[in-house]
C-alpha cells in the first residue's frame, strides 16, 4: 500500500513536472534528445532524396558527431561520402557554434584540395536535400520564442505542440514552427513548418524510433518541402553511441585521409 | 414556295411572330447567368496537347514554373547605390510575400546565390544580404556582378543602369493580378528610379483581361452607332428599331446557346456580339427592297410579299454563305476557334429565319402614313444616290476591257504583295506602340538578356551522362551557338555553374574558366555545388538522375520568329556534332510558336474549305457553273487585295489575321450574290428593249443601295473597332470595313464590266 501510495506520488510528481515545464524547458530538453545524445555518435546514412516526379539521388555517408560542449554547446560532425559514385572519397567537416556561423571544410579529392566553405546561412540545405543544417545540428534555443499550444496525442503519443516563432523575421526560411515533442522521449515526432502567410513550407516527420545504448533514437525520418513537391528520406544503420572519438579527428589531416575504423 | 407562306404567316399573325422571338430570346437568356470566362489564351490548345504535355513535363523534371514575370529597375546613374539597392531589398521582400508568387525562386540581388572564393575559402552566399552603405562595400558588390559572367545581362545589365527581379508564378495565378500588386509595391517608392514590368503573363493576362472589357464596352456602342446610321438612313424610328430587333435576338439566342452547352466564354466567342450585328445588317436589303415596292405599290401587305420574292433568295444564300465560312472554324483543332465558329454559324442561321418570320412581321406595324412620307423620295430617277451607283456601274459596262486591265495590274501588284507576306506572331505587339506593356518589354529586351523565355532540353541515353566532359562540353558549344543569334540575349545551364566553381576553386585563375577535364572534378564540383547553393538552383539545370539538361535561352522578341531560328540552331548544331544527345524546345516561347503554328494551319485548312464551300453554294444558288465563277471574282479580288496590301505594309500574317481569312471569305461573297441574282431577275422581268448596260444600271442602283447600306452600316460598326487600345481589334475593325468596301466596289464596276465583255457566253440560253 505504501508503495503504491509512493508510485501515484511520483506519477502524479512526474506528470505535474512536465506540465509545469516552460516552453523553453521543453524545447531544451528536446534538443538535447535529439541533437546531443551521448558524448559522441556514429552512423551510416543513406539520404535519398526524392522529386516530384519520382525521380531519387542517393547519398551515401558515414557520419560522426562529437560533442564538444553541453547540450545545446559545440558540436563537431565528421562526413565521409560514399555515394554518388564520382564523390567517393569526398569529405566534409562542421564545427558548430551557437550563435555565431558555423566552420565547414570540404575534402576535393578530384584536385586534392582542402577548401573552407563559408556560408552564413545555417537554413542552407545540407548536402543539397531537403534538411537544413539547423535540421541536422540544431537551432539556437534563443532565436524563437517559444509557445505551448496544446498537448495532443499522436500515433498513440502523448505530446507537447510547441509553436516557435523566429524572434528576428529574416533569421530563418519559415515564419513559424510547429513540433509535437513526445512527452517520454523528448523527441520531435512531427514538425510543421509555415511561411509568413500561414502557408506550410515543409513537414517533418519521425518515421521510426530505436532505443540505442539506451537514447532513443530517430533511426527514419523524412522532410517533405510542400512548396517543390520534393522531399528527401533519411535513415540511419549501425548506429552507436559512446564509440569513443577523439578530438584529433577533426581536422585537415584526417580530412584528406580518414581513418578506415572510423568510416566503415 | 414554303418560305414565302411563312412570309405571308408571319404579317398575318405578326403579334404571335413577335411574342415567339421574344420568348425565344428570353429562352436562352436564362442560360446567361450561367456564364464562365476563360481569358487566358493559353487554354486554346488543349491541356491534352503536346506541347502542353511536353511543356508541363520539362517543368517538372526541372522544378520549373510556366510563367516568370520580370520587373525591371533602372537609375540613369545606374543602380549600384545605397538608395536603389534598399529600395530592391525592400521591393524584393515585398515581392516574396504575394500570393502566387514562386517565393522560393525569385531571383534578385538578395535572393540568387553568389560562389566567390574570399581569402581561402569558398564562398556561397546571396549576392546581396545587407545594402552595403559606403564606397568599398559598393565596390565589392560591382566587382561581384562584373566578375561573375552568370548575373552579366540577367540580373544586371553591361551599363550597370538596370537591374531586374525574376519573379515565377505558381501554377495557376493570375499575372496581371500579380502584376498589378508588384505595380501597387514599387509606386509606393520614390526616387529617380523607373520601373518595368514585363514577360509572358503579364502580356497574356492584361490581354485577357482588356479584351472582356472592350467587348463590353464596344458591342453596345457598335449597336448606338448602328442605331443612329438607321434611322439617318431610314429616317424611322420604329425601323432603326426594326433593324437592331433581330441583331439582338441572334446574339442572345448564340452566347445563350455557347453559355448552355457549358463552354466558357473565351477570347474569341467574346467577340461573336459585334460579328453578329454585323451579319446582321443583311436585313437591310429587305428594308430597302421594302422602300422602294412600297413607294411603287403603295399597299404594304402586297409590297411585304413583293420584297420577299424578290430578295429572298439572294438572302438565303448570303446568309449560307457567311454561316458556311464561319462554320469552317469548326474544322479547327482550336476548341475556342471551333465553339466560336459554331456559335456565329448558328446565329447566322437564326437571322435566316428570322429574316423571313420576324422582319416580316415587324414590317407591318410601320405607320402608313410615315412610310408613304419618307419612301416618297425613293425613285431611281430623282434620288442622288441612286443617280452616282448608276454611273459607276456605267464604267464597268461601257468600258468594260479598259476596267478590267486596271483591275489586272492591281491584281498583279497585289499578288506581289501577298508573296511579301510573312508569318509572324507576337503576343507583345497585341499591344499599342505606347502601351505600358509593350515599352516596359523594350526597356527590359534593350538593356538585359530578354524577357522572353525557351529551353533547351538535352537529353542523353544513360544516367550520369551530363557529369562527362564531352556532355558538358556539347553543351557549353551549343549556348555559344545559340547566343549567336541575334534575338537570344543570354543563355546559362549546368556547365555555367560548373565554370565558375572550377574558376573559385583555383583562386579565380582565369586558366580554370573552362570545363574540367575530367567526369570526377566535374562529378565533385556539382556536388559541392549543390552542398552549398539553394537546391532548385541545380534542379533548374539538370535533372535527378543528371540524364537531362536544361539550357535557359533568354529572347529579346516574343516573335514566334525568333523561336523558329532557335530551334533551327539547335538542329543545326545537333547535326554537325554528333553525340548520343537528343535536343528538344520547351518553355513559353516554344508553347507561342506552336500555338501560332497550330492557329494558322487551323485558318489554312478553314479557309481553302470555306472557298470549296462557297463555290458550291453559289453553283447551287445560280444553278449555274458560269455564274458562280463570275459572282466568285469579286470575292477572290477582294481578298487577293486585302492580302497585298497587308503584304507591302509589312504587317505580319498573325493570328488575328488569319481567323479572318475564313470569316471573310462568307462575307465578301454576299454583294455579289445580292447583285447576280437581282440582276438574272431583272433580265427575266425586264421588257425585252431594254439594254444589257440599263439592266446592270437598275440593279447598281436598285438592289445596289441595298448594298450601300448595307456597307455604311456595317462599316459603322466595325469602325467602333478601330479606337481599340488592342491591336488585334484595330486590325479586325480595319480589315473588315476595307473588305466591306472594296467587295461592294468591286461587285458595283467589275461585275457590270464582266458581265458585259462576257454576254454571249453568259447568256447563251437565257
Amino acid at each position: 500500500m505504501k508503495r503504491l501510495a509512493l508510485l501515484l506520488f511520483l506519477t502524479i510528481g512526474l506528470a505535474s513536472s512536465a506540465l509545469a515545464a516552460t516552453p523553453e524547458e521543453i524545447v531544451k530538453k528536446s534538443q538535447a534528445a535529439f541533437f546531443y545524445p551521448g558524448k559522441d555518435f556514429k552512423a551510416r546514412v543513406m539520404m535519398k532524396l526524392i522529386s516530384p516526379s519520382g525521380q531519387e539521388r542517393l547519398r551515401e555517408m558515414t557520419m560522426l558527431r562529437l560533442n564538444t560542449g553541453e547540450a545545446g554547446g559545440e558540436q563537431k560532425y565528421f562526413m565521409y561520402f560514399f555515394q554518388p559514385a564520382e564523390v567517393k572519397n569526398m569529405t566534409f567537416m562542421v564545427f558548430k557554434y551557437p550563435a555565431k556561423d558555423d566552420d565547414r571544410w570540404l575534402f576535393v579529392p578530384a584536385i586534392n584540395m582542402v577548401r573552407r566553405i563559408a556560408m552564413q546561412d545555417k537554413q542552407a540545405s545540407f548536402v543539397g536535400s531537403d534538411f537544413t543544417y539547423e535540421d541536422v545540428s540544431g537551432r539556437d534555443l534563443a532565436d524563437d520564442t517559444h509557445e505551448l499550444v496544446r498537448e495532443e496525442t499522436l500515433n498513440g503519443k502523448a505530446c507537447f505542440v510547441i509553436k516557435s516563432t523566429p524572434k528576428k523575421a529574416d533569421s530563418a526560411g519559415y515564419g513559424h514552427k510547429l513540433a509535437w515533442i513526445d512527452k517520454t522521449t523528448w523527441l520531435p515526432m512531427k514538425e510543421e513548418y509555415y511561411d509568413r502567410t500561414g502557408r506550410t513550407v515543409r513537414l517533418f516527420s519521425a518515421d521510426e524510433v530505436q532505443m540505442v545504448k539506451g537514447f532513443p533514437t530517430i533511426t527514419k525520418r523524412t522532410m517533405k518541402n510542400s512548396q517543390s513537391g520534393y522531399r528527401t528520406e533519411v535513415s540511419y544503420a549501425s548506429q552507436d553511441y559512446n564509440v569513443g572519438l577523439e578530438d584529433s579527428l577533426f581536422s585537415e589531416r584526417f580530412l584528406r585521409q580518414p581513418p578506415k575504423k572510423w568510416i566503415e | 414556295m414554303r418560305k414565302r407562306s411563312l412570309v405571308a404567316l408571319s404579317i398575318d399573325y405578326p403579334k404571335t411572330v413577335v411574342f415567339f422571338s421574344v420568348l425565344l430570346a428570353l429562352l436562352f437568356l436564362t442560360q446567361f447567368p450561367k456564364m464562365t470566362t476563360d481569358t487566358n489564351p493559353k487554354n486554346m490548345l488543349p491541356a491534352t496537347s503536346a506541347v502542353r504535355v511536353g511543356n508541363d513535363g520539362v517543368e517538372k523534371t526541372f522544378g520549373l514554373y510556366e510563367d516568370m514575370i520580370v520587373l525591371g529597375v533602372s537609375h540613369d546613374q545606374g543602380v549600384i547605390n545605397p538608395a536603389t539597392l534598399a529600395k530592391l531589398k525592400r521591393i524584393t521582400e515585398a515581392i516574396l510575400q504575394i500570393r502566387g508568387v514562386a517565393a522560393r525562386d525569385v531571383a534578385s540581388f538578395t535572393t540568387v546565390d553568389n560562389v566567390t572564393a574570399e581569402e581561402g575559402s569558398l564562398r556561397v552566399a546571396p549576392l546581396m544580404t545587407e545594402v552595403p552603405e559606403d564606397e568599398p562595400g559598393l565596390t565589392k558588390l560591382r566587382q561581384a556582378l562584373a566578375e561573375n559572367p552568370l548575373f552579366i545581362n540577367r540580373i544586371i545589365s553591361q551599363d550597370g543602369k538596370t537591374t531586374a527581379i525574376y519573379i515565377p508564378l505558381e501554377k495557376g495565378a493570375n499575372g496581371k493580378v500579380i502584376a498589378d500588386h508588384i505595380r501597387e509595391i514599387v509606386s509606393g517608392e520614390t526616387g529617380a528610379e523607373r520601373y518595368a514590368i514585363a514577360g509572358d503573363p503579364v502580356a497574356r493576362d492584361t490581354f485577357g483581361a482588356e479584351m472582356f472589357k472592350l467587348m463590353g464596352l464596344f458591342a453596345p456602342i457598335a449597336g448606338m452607332i448602328m442605331f443612329g446610321v438607321a434611322f439617318f438612313m431610314f429616317r424611322s424610328l420604329f425601323l432603326s428599331m426594326a433593324i437592331m430587333a433581330p441583331a439582338m435576338v441572334i446574339i442572345i439566342c448564340s452566347m445563350g446557346l455557347i453559355i448552355g452547352m457549358g463552354y466558357p466564354v473565351h477570347i474569341m466567342s467574346s467577340m461573336s456580339p459585334v460579328f453578329l450585328m454585323a451579319i446582321a445588317t443583311d436585313s437591310i436589303h429587305i428594308f430597302n427592297e421594302f422602300y422602294f415596292r412600297f413607294h411603287e405599290k403603295g399597299d404594304r401587305k402586297a409590297a411585304i410579299l413583293d420584297t420577299m420574292q424578290a430578295v429572298g433568295k439572294p438572302i438565303i444564300y448570303t446568309d449560307i454563305t457567311t454561316a458556311a465560312g464561319f462554320a469552317s472554324l469548326m474544322l479547327a483543332n482550336i476548341i475556342p476557334v471551333k465553339v466560336f465558329g459554331f456559335g456565329v454559324a448558328f446565329g447566322t442561321m437564326l437571322l435566316l429565319l428570322l429574316s423571313f418570320t420576324l422582319v416580316p412581321a415587324l414590317l407591318t406595324f410601320i405607320r402608313l402614313d410615315k412610310v408613304k412620307l419618307i419612301t416618297a423620295n425613293e425613285d431611281l430617277h430623282t434620288s442622288k444616290t441612286a443617280g452616282f451607283l448608276m454611273n459607276l456601274s456605267r464604267i464597268g459596262s461601257y468600258r468594260p476591257r479598259a476596267t478590267l486591265v486596271v483591275g489586272g495590274i492591281l491584281l498583279l501588284v497585289a499578288v506581289l504583295g501577298v508573296s511579301r507576306i510573312h508569318v509572324n506572331n507576337n503576343l507583345v505587339e497585341w499591344f499599342k506602340a505606347g502601351s505600358e506593356v509593350r515599352t516596359a518589354d523594350r526597356v527590359i529586351n534593350q538593356a538585359l538578356g530578354g524577357t522572353s523565355l525557351a529551353y533547351v532540353v538535352a537529353g542523353a541515353k544513360e544516367d550520369d551522362f551530363m557529369k562527362s566532359p564531352e556532355a558538358m562540353r556539347y553543351l557549353e558549344g551549343l549556348q555559344r551557338h545559340l547566343e549567336a543569334l541575334p534575338m537570344v540575349g543570354k543563355t546559362f545551364s549546368v556547365v555555367d555553374y560548373v565554370k565558375r566553381i572550377n574558376l573559385v576553386l583555383h583562386d579565380n585563375d582565369p586558366k580554370f574558366d573552362a570545363v574540367p577535364e575530367t567526369r570526377e572534378m566535374i562529378g565533385q564540383y556539382l556536388f559541392l555545388f549543390a552542398m552549398s547553393a539553394k537546391p532548385s538552383d541545380l534542379d533548374n539545370v539538370v535533372d535527378y538522375p543528371f540524364r537531362q539538361a536544361n539550357i535557359w535561352v533568354q529572347m529579346k522578341t516574343w516573335d514566334a520568329q525568333a523561336m523558329r531560328q532557335v530551334i533551327a540552331t539547335m538542329n543545326e548544331y545537333a547535326k554537325a556534332n554528333p553525340l548520343p544527345i537528343e535536343l528538344k524546345p520547351a518553355g513559353i516561347a516554344y508553347f507561342n510558336l506552336v500555338w501560332n503554328n497550330e492557329v494558322l494551319g487551323d485558318m489554312v485548312k478553314g479557309f481553302l474549305a470555306a472557298l470549296l464551300m462557297v463555290f458550291v453554294i453559289l453553283i447551287v444558288n445560280f444553278r449555274s457553273v458560269k455564274w458562280a465563277l463570275i459572282s466568285y471574282v469579286p470575292l477572290l479580288f477582294t481578298i487577293l487585295l486585302l492580302y497585298g496590301v497587308i503584304g507591302f505594309a509589312g504587317k505580319d500574317f498573325d493570328m488575328p489575321i488569319s481567323v479572318l481569312s475564313c470569316l471573310s471569305l462568307g462575307m465578301a461573297v454576299d454583294f455579289a450574290i445580292h447583285f447576280v441574282g437581282r440582276f438574272r431577275l431583272r433580265r427575266a422581268e425586264a421588257t425585252d428593249d431594254e439594254s444589257l448596260a440599263d439592266s446592270l444600271a437598275w440593279t447598281a442602283a436598285r438592289p445596289g443601295k441595298g448594298i450601300m447600306r448595307n456597307v455604311l452600316l456595317f462599316a459603322a460598326a466595325f469602325s467602333v473597332m478601330l479606337f481599340a487600345p488592342l491591336t488585334p481589334y484595330i486590325t479586325v475593325g480595319a480589315f473588315i470595313v476595307s473588305m466591306m468596301f472594296l467587295s461592294a466596289i468591286m461587285t458595283i464596276i467589275y461585275l457590270p464590266a464582266l458581265i458585259t465583255l462576257m454576254q454571249g457566253w453568259l447568256l447563251k440560253g437565257e
